[in-house]
């Protein structure tokens, strides 16, 4: 690593204040799970300047329930929500989703705002300085996407954002859309689906002197089922290959409303408005969640590498709506 | 037997147990010298340039930057088979090359320096496909090497060594033949065996020509050999070795590691230590050779093999350390594997521009396992054959022949492995599961589960020599002196063991030399699976040399002849008459007795393992779930069930069964950069997900040494990759043609997805 100034933060304004200063050469740290990582490898294009410590910021790592929802601080470590009983109860999903992420070391230091904000994983994007490296990509204000005309089995079925195909790999970033969440940052309160608007070199839509505080959940309505599906290679560390995050509301056996979330398919989670048209008002079964998932990937176009992709998302948004008829 | 003895088998402590668990063993990092000094290594962006330039003034102005070397200030040292590479060169032959290297007095002050370090390259085309490799006017990777095959042969193995498969009359064979089936498999992936601690070494010069390395290896005394003739015998070298993290075979490969070192040491008169991070160690260390094999099969309903014919192409990337070697052992283990008079099997070995493969587990047979077994599988398929039997019938019985490494013919004379075999298909249950070729054993929905078998066996248990040395104490105690590491598979306990057992002292009672060149006999070291037949023959040779001398010195003192002696716990009796004794002391308090032991090379045994593995495939996500894993094995005698179990259940790690599954190093093969040099990208099992393994371990004698033991850990991960295919082929009744076996290959076969790969793209 190479050095920077070192700040601890009292508060989110004095984090606030230091990200202005700094101009877009500071880095906030959570966990630092992601962080040091990109400046262990030099992964940044700028190395940066100043590294501001949040973790000393009290009384932002809260879980509290009331009857209108969930408030999550954004400190909170994944650890603590995977096996927060409020959590677990009526929002499994987001649980299961924490759950999924890394290992049990990763989600003791991890914490939800990083979580949402964590860069891609793209491994041109991400190739270390120590062989060669780094790539200068277009995520990185090179002129190609180096994944388009390479290896891209871990990239984008549904195109590009801003030229680069890398996919948002945030689990739980999926889950509070499905949740109809909110996202509270230092300046505004953002739907969590506006949160993440792919930039040419951001995956959220953040200002460069915003953070996130709070992540805030309506209570799910009476029979609404909740599931997160989240297909990898190995069961434990891994990133989605493809994940599905599914919220159905039934009223006696009929989908009175339904959110179906895709995860790491895309720069952004994707929303599969047309699969949630199709089993809307309908019984679940075999024959409409085959038809629904097949709606899901209709536009999806893969990659030179990762036609596989479209047929695993497919797999997964079917059984994550047979669920709801599986699982009581 | 095994009753007989006092330790052998039996389940004793590992002698460095202790300290491993409370933190006290040293491995390499915790070595720190007076005024030493940190590598580090710049690595090429390119993979094929020539270096025009190395402007290192800026970095040569950081505080605490002691040495910054290119190619210029490198001697002729040179490495590989034959030595034709050098660990610093004008050119650059992949992504990670050696470029310029720097020793300052710390870590961070050393990677200051390599991001300052300003070079000028004419760049090559390059070339990272076999295919492409040997077409007329490629890119040419040395002067030595046209076309970029790499000259065949091993010196050290002698004028015959093994080159190639050829003997009898193929064409004799296919005519006799009842069903002739033909097909291309290839074991491409190129894994990393990735052993836990990164190579590394401390090297320290004194001028004018000595070297002295601390390493970390399983091989000191090799190391020391290998690098003095790299050097062209112009270094005084003495290695120290330690606790070594894992090897797995990879560590042997350091001498470039150990030039780098050796020769930022020389630069700057201090000792430098120079230790890969886990990003060089998995793209600028060691692979997997690639290999791929295109082969025509006649064989009889029977099971007879009556012909195979083909060529096995084996890419070795940017240099061969010893895969001529690999291809020899290779070509002597197919013949181990089959029963077959007429052979015409080529070899080629290609040079591509991708970091070096080198020496891991499985030594070549796997590689050659992997394509071989499927294109057996094919005909075994067509002759309505359960792949059982087929072993059963065809893998080495006594009185049977092959040629070994050396090209020289030998007789095998150990046991037959039917029997483990049959033992293991029950334990297995393959009788109910096995339904035929290409059908599943279970359907379940969109799942269905299938079986598979693999089977390796290796002739080097008896390789290559070893000496040791047994110094008896008058206190009862003893010291064996044989240049050994422990490396993880707890042998060097065992060889104490072997050496307790012969002397009857307690284990606690014998001590291990230093693992230091300059103290020990010549020693090979614990490569492949040779340390219990090869190395226990020099420990056991040794202690019973050391106890015949002990014997001959007591026997007149108390009246009779040596032969008449006994020895328990440092206590010496006349065997008919116990009440008559002496303890070693009455050796005399100012002298110690030494016993010498060698091991020759024996090429007439060879070791077995049949790994049985049952899948399940999720045939709309493509994903494959390792269920269940049965190896079965015959191991003469154990000598330590923990460690033997342990080698045994690592027959899914260091690029093993799941290199069949999702373990692969993925190389851009536009830039040649290595895309997962990381442990996320880079698939390795988690503990979080181990399947069962059961391992069926018969003990019929051999006639190896005193113990009637034979090693067989190297081979344990040899078996399980084509039996993982075999599985999974049968479990989608189509047959798989490439490793490993990710879904998008699932998902292909299946038509499921229609995007056709061409060859050698990946």
């Amino acid at each position: 690593m190479k050095p920077f100034a070192h700040f601890n933060a009292r508060s989110v304004k004095e984090a606030v204040g230091l990200l202005t200063e700094y101009k877009g050469k500071a880095k906030l740290n959570a966990g630092g799970t992601d962080l040091l990582g990109l400046l262990k490898n030099s992964i940044l294009p700028d190395y940066p300047k100043a590294i501001i410590n949040i973790k000393t910021i009290t009384g932002l790592d809260y879980i509290k329930e009331d009857t209108t929802g969930l408030k999550i601080g954004a400190l909170s470590k994944l650890a603590d929500i995977a096996r927060s009983p409020a959590v677990k109860g009526k929002y499994p999903l987001l649980s299961e989703a924490a759950h999924s992420v890394a290992t049990p070391l990763i989600r003791n230091v991890a914490t939800i705002g990083g979580n949402l904000v964590q860069d891609v994983r793209c491994w041109y994007y991400r190739y270390p300085h120590q062989i060669g490296g780094p790539v200068i990509c277009r995520r990185k204000g090179g002129k190609t996407c180096n994944a388009l005309a390479g290896d891209n089995r871990y990239h984008s079925i549904f195109g590009a954002a801003h030229g680069c195909v890398a996919v948002n790999p945030s689990d739980i970033g999926m889950a509070l859309i499905a949740l109809d969440a909110s996202i509270k940052t230092s300046q505004r309160t953002i739907d969590a689906q506006g949160f993440f608007t792919a930039g040419a070199t951001a995956s959220t839509i953040l200002d460069a002197n915003e953070l996130v505080t709070e992540i805030q959940i309506p209570q799910p309505p009476q029979g609404a089922r909740q599931h997160y599906l989240k297909f990898t290679l190995r069961e434990p560390v891994d990133f989605a290959i493809v994940s599905v995050a599914s919220f159905i509301t039934l009223k006696e056996g009929i989908c009175a409303d339904a959110r179906i979330i895709l995860g790491a398919v895309a720069p952004a989670p994707v929303r599969a408005g047309k699969a949630e048209e199709i089993i809307k008002g309908r019984p679940i079964d075999e024959a409409s969640a085959d038809e629904a998932a097949k709606s899901a990937l209709r536009n999806a176009k893969p990659l030179s590498r990762n036609a596989y992709k479209v047929e695993i998302a497919k797999a997964l948004v079917k059984r994550a709506i047979l669920m709801e008829i599986s699982c009581p | 037997m095994a009753d007989s003895y006092r330790f052998i088998g039996k389940a004793t402590p590992r002698k460095d147990a202790g300290d491993i668990v409370t933190g006290k063993s040293r491995f390499l990092n915790d070595i720190k010298l007076p005024g030493m000094l940190y590598g580090k290594v710049l690595r090429s962006p390119h993979p094929h340039a020539f270096i025009k330039k190395v402007d290192k003034r800026a970095a040569l102005k950081l505080p605490g930057v002691k040495a910054i070397l290119d190619w210029g200030d490198m001697p002729d040292w040179r490495g590989g088979t034959p030595r034709c590479t050098r660990a610093l060169d004008r050119k650059v032959r992949f992504v990670g090359d050696a470029v310029a290297l720097v020793a300052a007095t710390s870590e961070e002050a050393a990677n200051a320096a390599l991001h300052l370090i300003e070079v000028e390259y004419e760049l090559l085309p390059a070339v990272f496909a076999m295919e492409e490799a040997l077409k007329p006017g490629a890119p040419q990777l040395y002067d030595e090497f046209p076309g970029n095959v790499v000259i065949p042969g091993v010196p050290f193995f002698g004028p015959k060594s093994l080159q190639e498969v050829v003997m009898g009359d193929v064409e004799k064979g296919f005519r006799e033949a009842d069903v002739i089936t033909e097909g291309t498999f290839g074991y491409e992936n190129i894994p990393n065996p990735l052993p836990p601690e990164p190579p590394g070494a401390i090297a320290l010069w004194k001028e004018p020509n000595k070297l002295t390395l601390w390493i970390s290896s399983q091989t000191p005394y090799l190391d020391q050999i290998l690098l003095t003739h790299v050097m062209g015998k112009k270094v005084e070298v003495r290695t120290i070795g330690g606790p070594c993290g894992g090897s797995y075979g990879s560590k042997q490969m350091s001498w470039p590691l150990h030039c780098q070192a050796a020769l930022l040491s020389r630069a700057t008169g201090k000792p430098v230590k120079l230790a890969f991070g886990k990003e060089e160690h998995l793209a600028a260390f060691v692979l997997r050779p690639a290999s791929r094999m295109q082969a025509r099969v006649g064989m009889k309903r029977d099971g007879t093999v009556t012909a195979v014919s083909g060529a096995w192409l084996i890419d070795t990337g940017y240099y061969s350390m010893t895969t001529q070697a690999q291809v020899a052992v290779g070509c002597g283990e197919v013949q181990l594997a089959v029963r077959c008079p007429n052979w015409d099997l080529k070899t080629t070995i290609v040079c591509t521009n991708r970091n070096a493969s080198g020496i891991v587990r499985g030594f070549g047979g796997q590689e050659l396992k992997c394509s071989l077994i499927p294109l057996l599988s094919l005909a075994m398929e067509k002759a309505g054959l359960d792949p059982l039997e087929f072993f059963k019938k065809n893998f080495v019985k006594p009185g049977d022949g092959y040629f070994w490494r050396d090209g020289i013919w030998y007789t095998y004379r150990g046991v037959d492995y039917a029997e483990s075999f049959d033992k293991g298909a029950k334990k297995f249950g393959w009788k109910e599961k096995w339904q035929g070729w290409l059908k599943p054993s279970a359907v379940d929905g969109a799942k269905r589960r299938g079986v598979g078998l693999g089977v390796h066996g290796n002739a080097d248990i008896g390789e290559d020599a070893s000496e040791a040395h047994v110094r008896l104490h008058p206190d009862g105690t003893a010291m064996l002196f044989s240049c050994l590491t422990e490396h993880g598979t707890g042998q060097t306990s065992n060889f104490i063991k072997m050496a307790a057992e012969v002397l009857g002292i307690a284990m606690e009672r014998i001590s291990l030399s230093p693992a230091d060149s300059l103290v020990n006999p010549y020693e090979f070291g614990p490569v492949g699976s040779r340390g219990t037949y090869a190395i226990g023959s020099a420990v056991i040779a040794a202690a019973e040399d050391a106890r015949r001398q002990l014997f001959e010195l007591i026997a007149p003192k108390l009246g009779t002849a040596p032969e008449n002696l006994e020895t328990v716990d440092g206590i010496i009796y006349v065997k008919d008459n116990p009440g008559k004794k002496m303890p070693w002391k009455a050796m005399s308090i100012d002298r110690t007795i030494t016993g010498y032991g060698r091991f020759e090379p024996d090429y007439t045994l060879t070791n077995c393992l049949m790994s049985f593995i049952e899948v399940e495939v999720d045939t709309e996500t493509g994903k494959v779930t390792l269920l269940r894993i049965v190896n079965t094995t015959d191991v003469g005698q154990i000598i330590d069930p923990q460690g033997l179990e342990g080698q045994l259940n690592g027959c899914l790690g260091s690029a093993g069964i799941d290199t069949a599954i999702f373990e692969e190093t993925i190389l851009d093969r536009k830039s040649g950069q290595m895309l997962n040099a990381n442990m996320i990208d880079y698939k390795w099992r988690t503990f979080a997900e181990l399947p069962v393994i059961d391992n069926v371990i018969l003990e019929t004698p051999f006639p190896s040494h005193r113990f009637q033991a034979i090693g067989v850990g190297e081979v344990a991960t040899a078996p399980g990759p084509s039996a993982v295919l075999m599985a999974v082929s049968n479990a989608v009744g189509v047959w798989l043609h490439d490793y490993p076996l990710t879904p998008d290959k699932i998902l292909r076969a299946l038509g499921k997805t229609g995007v056709v790969r061409k060859r050698g793209v990946r």
